[in-house]
């Protein structure tokens, strides 16, 4: 009981990291259309970035979050502006040229800071693990967890509470027409690509302590991220995070009866006879063409 | 008419390409050259195969390295074990099984004392691969972006496979230290001419192969299906069997390419399946011309063998993967058609005087 318990709580914990670096690559996808490759290299780019500030500075990893959202936000919102943005409505030459700027942004990380792996420190009142109802449960995924819960709230609120969310939304569905509203169509979608960008730079952040930060750390993380969005369909913040929820307890159940490689195996094989049957995502009542 | 002229100054093109890639090991007689040069070959090869997905049915397979991959560690497999007299544990095992404590070779490694079976494997695994996920996105009309995200994925999780059952594949060394490719009495050293025709017979192959199959019916119902999948579809035709049909000769030809790398390489490992030559597969097609086999081809040489030759410096060996992003997002951005298209252009306007002016403008993309 106590074992199934701990494997559910090791789900959830999967699960938060999944919609975490997933979210910015459902946002950008979901509303601009964009399907950004380079999104694991954002990842990356938080992660290196905890690491220059904590191995330079010596800030802790949580006062660096903010800082790290706001930088990679910027890296984003710098590549859109010169090169994506020529792009819009050709959703496969926004995935080749992401790919060239994802291969990009890893050389250019190990030209400047290394091939070599880095670590990242986890902070020190993080560390031991907490008690919850018997089963010990790592304190920093337990903030991981509440951080993921957190960005979520917020970009709920974003996207369906405020005016820029408001004018994201009218963009997403006729951008022409918004333009004749006057609403500024690029300064959104230079926006939407940044906060995207800095979200999946805040994953980085956060995943950094439990792994290795490499150049090359991206990929893993932004397949996984595209199934989740692809499981979840596309257009839906809630498939998302249904989707996420329910790939987090599939690997960590697989993974207790295989390991984890196998387990990625079966979950993928899984999404893909998923696809064969619902091609649109588990969680889209209506799909939408074009 | 000038439909005609138009073939036949592409028909010439393809001419030449062929004669030059054979005349090469008659200027050439250094056998690390000569290796090298076979590897672009082949490199081109897999460049016309992903052209024949990617540009002429509009399937983007960012896993191209898979059927390589599969193909390469078929090769290796039936190579490696060739090699059983000089590395050998109890009952003829190859070495890393020794080393990783396996008892007996395991049942899928049985038939690959065979090269007829390996070559055999070499292509019916990654077509089979092929036709399973052909039937899985296109049964369920998957397109488009999709299409090669999901692709990507198969990539890398193959790839996390074979590094992880080190057992039975080496993990991440992969299968090295194989003997040379024995066939009908000849020996396919990698540094050997007989391996560089090798190579070039592949490709010149694969050409004929592409050529032959884009001017047919099917191949023109391929082209109508990357311009509009819709349409085909009202027309009555079966759409996901040609798509199916287009990723299994892709994947075919990759997995011949593969063998041939494992030939001339003379290992092989998870790096055949990675990302990165995922990549570069897919910038060869998009420089050279993703919707002409020969652009492909061309695309595949030119910028391999720049790489090549950049990269005996220091200097360029650092920056290359910039370079070659960079060159990619241009391609992307500035001339989405690639380097062939301002040839086509120029054979259109070199060919106006000459042919009827009234006509209307042929898809070029057909024959070339």
């Amino acid at each position: 009981m106590v074992e199934a318990f701990n494997q559910i709580l090791n789900g959830l914990s999967i699960a938060s990291i999944l919609l975490l670096v997933s979210l910015g690559l459902a946002i950008i996808y979901g509303s601009m259309g964009v399907i950004n490759l380079a999104h694991g290299d954002f990842l990356m780019l938080g992660a290196y970035a905890v690491w220059f500030l904590q191995s330079t500075f010596g800030i802790g990893l949580l006062p660096c979050l903010g800082l790290v959202f706001v930088i990679v936000g910027l890296v984003g919102w710098a590549i859109e502006r010169t090169l994506i943005r020529h792009l819009y409505g050709r959703p496969l030459d926004t995935l080749l040229a992401t790919w060239g700027i994802g291969i990009i942004l890893q050389q250019a990380i190990r030209l400047s800071a290394g091939a070599e792996l880095r670590y990242v420190k986890m902070p020190d009142y993080l560390i031991n693990p907490i008690n919850l109802f018997g089963t010990d449960i790592s304190a920093y995924r337990l903030m991981i967890f509440g951080v993921t819960l957190a960005l979520l709230v917020a970009t709920y609120l974003l996207i369906f509470r405020s005016n820029f969310g408001m004018r994201l939304r009218a963009v997403t569905q006729n951008a022409e027409i918004s333009r004749c509203f006057g609403i500024n169509v690029s300064q959104v979608y230079a926006l939407t690509f940044a906060y995207g960008a800095g979200l999946a730079g805040l994953a980085g952040a956060l995943v950094s302590p439990l792994k290795s930060v490499s150049p090359d750390m991206g990929t893993g993380y932004v397949v996984d991220a595209f199934l989740v969005v692809v499981m979840g369909g596309v257009q839906s913040l809630f498939g998302t995070v249904a989707s996420a929820g329910m790939l987090g307890q599939l690997s960590t159940w697989f993974a207790f009866v295989s390991n984890d490689t196998l387990a990625r195996a079966l979950v993928f094989s899984l999404v893909l006879v998923m696809i064969r049957f619902r091609p649109q995502g588990l969680f889209v009542t209506q799909v939408r063409r074009g | 008419m000038r439909q005609l002229l138009l073939s036949r100054a592409w028909i010439a093109g393809y001419a030449l390409l062929a004669i030059a890639i054979l005349a090469v090991p008659v200027a050439i007689d250094d056998p690390y050259l000569l290796n090298k040069f076979a590897r672009y070959l082949i490199f081109a090869t897999l460049a016309v195969a992903l052209s024949l997905s990617w540009g002429y049915t509009g399937i983007l397979n960012l896993g191209q390295a898979v059927s390589f991959g599969l193909g390469s560690y078929c090769m290796a497999m039936a190579l490696k074990l060739k090699t059983m007299p000089i590395q050998t544990g109890t009952g003829g095992l190859p070495d890393f099984m020794v080393w990783n404590n396996v008892p007996s070779l395991p049942w899928f490694w049985q038939p690959f004392h065979s090269i007829g079976v390996a070559i055999a494997a070499g292509i019916a695994v990654p077509v089979g691969l092929a036709l399973i996920l052909g039937w899985f996105i296109f049964r369920a009309r998957v397109a488009g972006v999709y299409v090669s995200i999901i692709t990507l994925a198969l990539l890398v999780i193959i790839n996390l496979l074979i590094i992880d059952q080190q057992r039975f594949t080496g993990g991440f060394n992969g299968l090295t230290d194989l003997s040379d490719l024995q066939v009908m009495g000849i020996d396919f050293d990698p540094y050997s001419a007989a391996t560089y025709y090798l190579a070039a017979g592949a490709l010149i192959l694969s050409l004929i192969v592409g050529l032959a199959i884009i001017n047919s019916k099917t191949g023109l119902i391929m082209q109508a299906i990357r311009d509009d999948e819709t349409r085909v579809r009202y027309f009555g035709y079966d759409v996901a069997a040609y798509q199916i049909f287009a990723l299994s000769v892709s994947a075919g030809i990759s997995g011949v390419a593969g063998m041939l790398y494992a030939v001339v390489m003379a290992f092989a490992s998870p790096t055949f399946l990675s990302v990165q030559l995922s990549l570069s597969i897919v910038i060869w097609c998009a420089v050279g011309g993703r919707a002409s086999l020969i652009g492909a081809a061309i695309g595949a040489l030119l910028v391999t063998g720049i790489q090549g030759s950049l990269s005996e410096t220091p200097i360029f060996l650092n920056t290359w993967l910039l370079i070659m992003g960079a060159l990619f997002v241009a391609v992307v951005l500035l001339l989405p058609k690639g380097l062939i298209s301002l040839v086509q252009s120029a054979i259109t306007l070199f060919s106006r005087p000459v042919a009827d002016r009234t006509a209307t403008p042929v898809n070029k993309t057909m024959v070339g």
